[in-house]
């Protein structure tokens, strides 16, 4: 019940801020010269972001439900090419969706791409030779190196994955591998394997909207590589900042508000 | 949940040694890099007896199982061992440095529940009494795991960024901002606003949640805490810091810590520190929560 309230106030609070964002959609494509940019050139990503859709329920077109907002989907083509036993696999998720989801019933970290569409915002810090991104849900944090290191050998799996960026033009690539199988990509039961690699894509279409595109392969759960892509928004409130929303925290609170049990 | 995912692992890696220009394109002084911090333990000149020590006399001490189910395996801190910071310069004073008898300035009755708090965390009374770190919350700016991990500063225009390896707690420190957060944000690692005077970054913080602990022997600070730092830019591999807590629901005034962030001898990468994905400490020490 708590968990239903909580998703239908996180659902009005998204339904309030799209309503004073700024409603214009972003430009594909925008006159370069116009971006923001840092000393070394780079367009300025700098700030707090955020998305406005309802990826965080499910990535794919959907019907509203108590407690879950409608929403288009994020997923080019609307389909993920499941094979048939990962697709046998999803349904079951979907069934016990409630309870089995490690993001929403623990307060796991949420991996990525889902991290950039929790319905929380998120701080990117741009410098030239390393970018963070600092998330307000269970702070999670990214700390991804921009100068031309490759991936790390020999480690365990990771929820947020082994992040390696590069510059293409204009686009941020955020090259992610050595995930764990633990996480799921949104509260629909939509999930991957310890095999996934993700490929993320931040284009600057203006100084107020990044295009986000993240590239999904796993050829354990998937018959090809699919892709998601959403226009991510700045926050343009004066003051706003980055809070916190210590998800572990408040869930101890709540369980272990009786303790001790023995 | 495999508890082996509870965490860590600090790889040597890629060198980010390497000479830096003084000055940022915004005019910061740069201090950007890895490093490690010593010296700010609020060790008191008569500090409270602490179940919860170091030393591992007590089974139940949570920080120091030795079992891999604390949110600490063995492995973690080791790595400010390995990634000793550059200790070239002459050491100042650290520590408590005011009052100069390291005798802190609390109010009688509060030093009296400070020394009943630390009584009641072994074994934990109730979850109030489980310090923050083995309940994987933001730890505040002081506690970062006893110094041993590196801290990374990052300077983006207009603001430095501090990220721990601790529990992926990082910090933002606003250099174009003059007015705190509304009063009733409250917030583990507080509001924090700053500005260079010369090489020194001075950042003064409110705003915080009354949760956040100093150290192991001083559990708590709280909401009216109101915290100056000065992070001195000595040399590229040197920044001194200086610390001011002036909490007068508990203390009769400020005290001042002392200590220094000293550059890392080898580059290193941090790699991910999850916490609650694989902790089971609350289960051991509570045992199960009924389901609801």
């Amino acid at each position: 019940m708590n968990r239903l309230k909580q998703s239908i106030a996180v659902a009005f609070a998204a339904a309030v801020m799209i309503c004073v964002a700024d409603p214009s959609a972003p430009a594909q494509t925008t006159g370069a010269a116009t971006l923001p940019r840092t000393a070394d050139g780079k367009p300025n990503l700098n700030g707090i972001w955020q998305v406005l859709n309802t990826a965080a329920w499910d990535i794919q077109d959907h019907t509203g439900q108590l407690g879950v907002p409608p929403g288009q989907g994020v997923v080019e083509g609307n389909e993920i090419p499941y094979q048939p036993q990962a697709l046998a696999k999803k349904r079951e998720n979907y069934a016990k969706r409630m309870t089995a989801d490690p993001t929403e019933t623990n307060c796991f970290l949420p991996g990525v791409p889902r991290a950039t569409y929790m319905p929380y915002p998120f701080e990117i810090v741009q410098t030239p030779n390393h970018i963070a991104i600092r998330y307000e849900f269970a702070h999670a944090l990214r700390t991804i190196p921009v100068n031309g290191s490759k991936h790390a050998d020999g480690i365990p799996p990771t929820w947020m994955g082994d992040s390696r960026g590069r510059w293409e033009g204009d686009t941020l690539v955020i090259d992610v591998t050595n995930f764990n199988d633990e996480t799921w990509f949104d509260r629909a039961g939509n999930f991957h394997s310890d095999a996934l690699h993700v490929v993320e894509r931040y284009t600057m279409t203006n100084a107020d909207h990044i295009l986000y595109e993240a590239t999904i392969e796993d050829p354990k759960v998937f018959t090809r590589a699919w892709k998601m892509s959403m226009p991510l928004y700045r926050r343009l409130e004066k003051t706003v900042k980055l809070l916190e929303y210590e998800c572990v925290f408040y869930l101890q609170e709540e369980r272990y508000k009786n303790a001790p049990f023995k | 949940m495999r508890p082996s995912n509870s965490l860590i692992a600090i790889v040597l890696f890629a060198s980010m040694a390497r000479a830096q220009s003084a000055r940022l394109p915004d005019g910061q002084p740069n201090m950007q890099g890895m490093y490690t911090r010593t010296g700010v333990k609020g060790l008191e000149s008569e500090p409270p007896f602490n179940p919860i020590d170091p030393g591992e006399k007590n089974p139940l001490s949570v920080s120091n199982r030795g079992d891999g189910l604390g949110p600490y395996p063995r492995i973690f801190g080791e790595g400010g061992n390995v990634l000793r910071g550059q200790q070239a310069r002459a050491q100042r004073p650290t520590g408590i440095v005011f009052p100069a008898d390291k005798k802190l300035p609390w109010r009688p009755e509060e030093e009296a529940k400070r020394r009943q708090f630390l009584l009641d965390m072994n074994p934990p009374k109730d979850l109030r009494h489980i310090e923050l770190n083995s309940r994987c919350a933001l730890p505040g700016p002081f506690e970062g795991e006893d110094g041993n991990n590196p801290y990374t500063i990052l300077q983006p225009p207009g603001q430095v960024v501090i990220l721990y390896d601790y529990n992926h707690t990082s910090r933002v420190i606003d250099l174009n901002r003059r007015e705190h957060l509304g009063k009733n944000i409250r917030l583990f690692m507080g509001d924090s606003i700053g500005h260079w005077e010369g090489n020194t970054l001075v950042v003064d913080t409110t705003n915080f949640n009354g949760r956040v602990a100093y150290s192991r022997e001083i559990p708590y600070l709280s909401d009216a805490l109101h915290t100056v730092e000065r992070f001195t830019v000595v040399d590229e591999n040197t920044i001194d810091y200086e610390v001011t807590i002036d909490d007068p629901q508990l203390f009769t005034g400020p005290w001042k810590v002392a200590g220094a962030f000293s550059k890392v001898s080898k580059g290193v990468e941090s790699l991910e520190f999850a916490c609650a994905e694989g902790s089971q400490t609350l289960q051991n020490i509570f045992g199960t929560p009924p389901t609801r």
